[in-house]
């Protein structure tokens, strides 16, 4: 035994340990914990042992095994894209008749969401056409034919403006979600256009699709602030149940409820809410978790509605010149007189932006605000940062935009498993591995004998690495990831087929053991490397192209067949040298 | 323990004609089958709704199509799943929302009935109907008119006025077609006596998405995999890996044709393991025809070919044999996707044994001789090349 066969004996027993270490928070996710807590990360960390890994790193279980829904929600961009293509051509026309450029009107083609204008006199077209296209400058000239004027919107400005749709889309998604109190969900975007969205352990589709497929609501209600003690009093006169955990936190000068709970907080609030009002909640955000609301604070609003999202014509962060991040507001010409009269009536008060029956913001109007352009300034003060303002402006523009420009979305795709199916899977899947593996695992020490035995360490070895490999990227196991489990395995075999029997061949040459076995490693390895790198080429283009169970499929192949290589080239020869070299044998068992 | 005790000396490459010519007839057979009866399309590719129900108490599958169709649901195919005394059954649907060709006709009156409108539309690919008023309406007005026409609306969504002044959009959202199921079967009943076990409802446009992408992801990895043959062993190898991939693929989607499998996402990956099995087979091949090439220079190709495959043909049974040993389980145990893509595997697993010796080879070899007789023509001696 030389010392590089100690270096390469250490590793395997070093990799072999950390597997079965790696897969300590799968065991407990799995077996330990009860089922209801599977997706509980936090119980999971609690439980887990102190030595143990980071609980995120476990295997998932798919939707298809462990219940629950998965959707794909599409946003209806092209709609979005048509209104925002139509007010444009309005703002075009008016800015044209302002400047008394000639008299023109503007049209929209909804399917190629291209704008034509028609002056009225088509003498004029020609300064028209100058200053129209120096001035709104995201659109470019796609024609001209006398009078009428095709104008295109730019590439660009359209991308950009649909990845925001979709962007707005995912933030309305996510927070009604978060309402409902869904552990461990995944909203993700998927293509340029579509939101997945994967929610565990539920089961009615048709209530999922109506949460998420709705259009975002945004209203400008004014907050009440002629009694600021009105909270105050509520939690004097009736104090709530010491199990409740809402406490009275002071905001500038406006006593507010908190509660971890928001259904607590509203059903405590409720019949104590004075006549023509309604007690709305705010969500604290959760620094450490991004989009968990670590408590919710009671705002007391109007009930009536002036203004709602549909006035509103856009929305956009920027930096004033006394350097704070501002959100600025354009009305459109109804929704900017009926902004002016709200605000001249209520100078002083706060008005709250609601998004879907949550308070985002809620700043105090200053002055009475005309021409319909408003401006939400973030400040500087207390203890974050620039960037965070910048970031806050940012959301707020967004918030505002999607209740503003519907972008309706519409269910793509809905996959539902009930949780009974999915533990009957589980079986039937893991079965059905088991049992192809036992098979195979006897062929190979009857075929083989000792050679055999040796492949099949190395291949239990592998199956343990899958696993492994799997809860450190964080994959999710589905079925077909199940079906590609197998596979793998018999990828694996095939590895050490081509080596046991090129080593028979040597041996049936008249070679020595020795000889033979080194020579059967070195012809094989190009043989087995080629053959895994082709089906690892397979495996991540289909990974990379594919969704859903086909990635889950994917990842698994890929993950088992770098195993493969492992196990088939150095595992097994270390141990075949120890039986040869290291015990000096005179013939191998193959 | 030795599958073959001595070593072969089959005459694979001799009979190389009459496999290529069986098994181009056979390809295009089935290449003519898809484009005539197609596939069996799955819900992932073709649209529509599939819902499984579990029902408590003894129920056959007539019974429950008999309630759907009481329910309004005619146009539904019900399946069972599993033995007959689990009472499961799947049941399937064109339509993924409520809103059919005949519903769309039904809601624009019932929209029009309203008020004045303008360019009432009916989008059925995701279920909604868009339609202009000249006055703004209430959206619960709307809403409970095209339910009263017999409707399931999810939703009606107040797009605000329209810009240039001409009127108020609106938009109806008609409900999912599981909805419909849920209700039909359960009327008159205090408690549905069936578990919603699953529901799988994909809209044709996801559909369609769906089934390019799958296709591009087979096209991406024999191109990837061609380049990568081509770079590893010699220009004349790579075109016999690609046409034995095809030739594999061609086979598997014969089997789904025949079988009347349904044919989705999973078949997908099904396919692509099979070009990865295939490709797999291959190379193990090719790496022994280069060997041997090496080993007896002078030989002719089609020789040192047929020696190179006769060398490895008890490892190619082996392992064909081996992986096939691992489907087992899921063949036993599999059920429906799961058993199908087993199924699928175990007929590429015998094709891509089969195509590694009788497609790839041959084109290696074909591809050799096309060389030599141009360059004999060109002048240059043919001993030279035999090397």
């Amino acid at each position: 035994m030389d010392r590089g066969w100690w270096w390469k004996f250490g590793m395997i027993v070093a990799v072999t340990l950390g597997t079965f270490w790696f897969l300590v928070p799968t065991y407990y996710s799995l077996v330990v914990l009860d089922r209801s807590e599977r997706n509980n990360i936090a119980v999971l960390e609690q439980r887990l042992p102190k030595w143990a890994p980071p609980a995120r790193y476990r295997l998932n279980l798919g939707l298809d095994l462990q219940g629950g829904i998965h959707m794909v929600m599409r946003v209806d961009t092209k709609t979005a894209l048509q209104k925002r293509t139509e007010r444009r051509g309005q703002q075009i026309a008016t800015y044209v008749n302002d400047k008394k450029l000639g008299e023109v009107t503007a049209d929209t083609d909804p399917e190629r969401l291209q704008l034509t204008l028609t002056a009225k006199d088509p003498a004029t077209m020609d300064a028209i056409q100058k200053e129209v296209l120096a001035t709104f400058t995201d659109f470019s000239l796609d024609s001209r034919n006398g009078g009428t004027l095709v104008l295109k919107p730019d590439e660009g400005q359209v991308n950009r403006f649909r990845d925001e749709a979709v962007d707005q889309a995912m933030l309305v998604i996510r927070r009604r979600i978060d309402k409902w109190g869904v552990a461990e969900v995944d909203v993700r975007k998927l293509g340029t256009d579509s939101i997945q969205i994967s929610l565990p352990g539920r089961s009615n589709p048709e209530q999922a699709k109506e949460l998420v497929g709705t259009t975002a609501q945004l209203e400008f209600r004014m907050v009440d602030d002629t009694n600021p003690q009105v909270f105050a009093q509520m939690f004097q006169q009736h104090p709530p149940p010491a199990d409740s955990k809402i406490t009275l936190v002071d905001d500038e000068g406006f006593p507010q409820l908190s509660s971890p709970n928001r259904e607590a907080l509203l059903a405590y609030a409720k019949d104590k809410t004075p006549e023509g009002r309604d007690v709305v909640t705010q969500c604290v955000a959760n620094p450490v978790k991004k989009n968990d609301c670590l408590s919710y604070r009671s705002y007391l609003l109007d009930k009536n509605v002036p203004l709602t999202g549909e006035s509103l014509s856009g929305a956009d962060a920027s930096v004033s010149q006394m350097n704070e991040p501002e959100v600025n507001l354009a009305f459109d010409p109804a929704g900017a007189r009926e902004f002016e009269k709200l605000t001249e009536a209520a100078v002083g008060r706060r008005m709250a932006i609601v998004l879907d029956d949550n308070v985002h913001t809620a700043p105090r109007i200053n002055e009475k605000i005309g021409g319909g352009r408003a401006r939400i300034t973030m400040g500087r003060a207390g203890a974050r940062s620039f960037e965070e303002w910048l970031g806050e402006a940012q959301t707020l523009a967004l918030v505002l935009k999607a209740g503003a420009l519907p972008a309706p979305v519409t269910v793509g795709e809905i996959r539902q498993v009930g949780a009974t199916l999915g533990d009957e899977l589980i079986k039937k899947g893991s079965l059905a591995a088991l049992v192809g593996l036992a098979l195979v695992v006897v062929f190979m020490a009857v075929y083989y004998r000792k050679s055999g035995l040796i492949a099949d360490v190395a291949l239990l070895l592998n199956g343990l690495l899958i696993l492994a490999g799997l809860a450190f990227f964080n994959a999710t196991l589905t079925l077909p990831g199940i079906a590609g489990f197998v596979l793998t395995l018999g990828i694996a075999v095939d590895a050490n087929v081509l080596i046991n029997e090129r080593i028979r061949e040597e041996l049936s040459h008249g070679k020595s053991a020795r000889a033979a076995v080194d020579q059967g490693y070195d012809r094989a390895f190009w043989t087995i490397f080629d053959a895994h790198v082709t089906t690892l080429i397979a495996g991540f283009i289909l990974f990379f192209t594919g969704t859903g169970p086909v990635r889950g499929f994917a990842t698994t192949l890929i993950v088992g067949l770098l195993a493969s290589l492992f196990t088939s080239i150095v595992v097994t020869r270390v141990i075949t040298t120890y039986f040869v070299h290291g015990r000096n044998a005179q013939s191998v068992s193959v | 323990m030795q599958i073959l005790k001595h070593k072969t000396n089959f005459d694979f490459i001799g009979k190389r004609k009459p496999a290529l010519f069986i098994s181009t007839l056979l390809n295009l057979a089935i290449i003519v089958g898809i484009a005539a009866v197609g596939f069996n399309f799955g819900v992932d590719f073709a649209g529509g709704t599939v819902v499984e129900l579990k029902y408590d108490t003894p129920t056959t599958a007539e019974q429950v199509r008999e309630r759907a169709q009481a329910g309004g649901l005619h146009d539904v195919s019900v399946q069972g799943v599993g033995a007959a005394e689990e009472n499961s059954f799947l049941l399937r649907m064109g339509g993924v929302t409520q809103l059919t060709e005949e519903n769309a006709e039904h809601a624009k009156a019932a929209i029009q009935g309203l008020g004045e409108t303008r360019n009432v539309y009916a989008d059925m690919a995701n279920g909604i109907v868009n339609f202009r008023s000249v006055k703004p309406m209430s959206v619960e007005a709307v809403k409970k008119a095209v339910e009263g026409a017999g409707i399931g609306v999810q939703e009606v969504r107040d797009l605000g006025a329209n810009q240039g002044g001409t009127g108020y959009d609106y938009q109806v959202v008609a409900s999912g077609m599981a909805d419909k199921v849920f209700a039909a079967l359960s009327a008159g009943l205090d408690k549905p006596n069936f578990e919603q076990r699953r529901v799988d409802y994909v809209g044709p446009q996801v559909g369609k998405q769906l089934r390019n992408r799958g296709v591009m992801a087979l096209v991406y990895s024999m191109v990837a995999i061609l380049i990568y043959v081509a770079f590893r062993f010699d220009f004349k190898f790579g075109p016999g890996a690609l046409l034995a991939m095809l030739h594999d693929v061609i086979m598997v989607a014969g089997y789904y044709l025949v079988s009347r499998r349904e044919f989705n996402l999973t078949s997908i990956a099904a396919l692509l393991t099979i070009v990865g099995y295939s490709v797999n087979d291959t190379i193990v091949i090719y790496d022994r025809i280069r060997e041997d090439m090496a080993k007896y220079k002078g030989k002719p190709l089609p020789e040192v070919i047929n020696i190179a495959v006769n060398d490895t043909l008890g490892r190619t049974i082996l392992t064909s044999g081996v992986t096939a040993l691992s489907l087992i389980g899921l063949l036993i145990f599999g059920v429906g996707e799961i058993f199908d893509f087993a199924m699928a595997m175990l007929v590429g697993i015998l094709v891509g044994t089969y195509s590694s010796v009788y497609i790839a080879s041959p084109v290696v070899i074909w591809l050799d001789e096309r060389a030599h007789s141009r360059e004999g023509h060109s002048g240059t001696k043919h001993e030279a090349k035999a090397a």
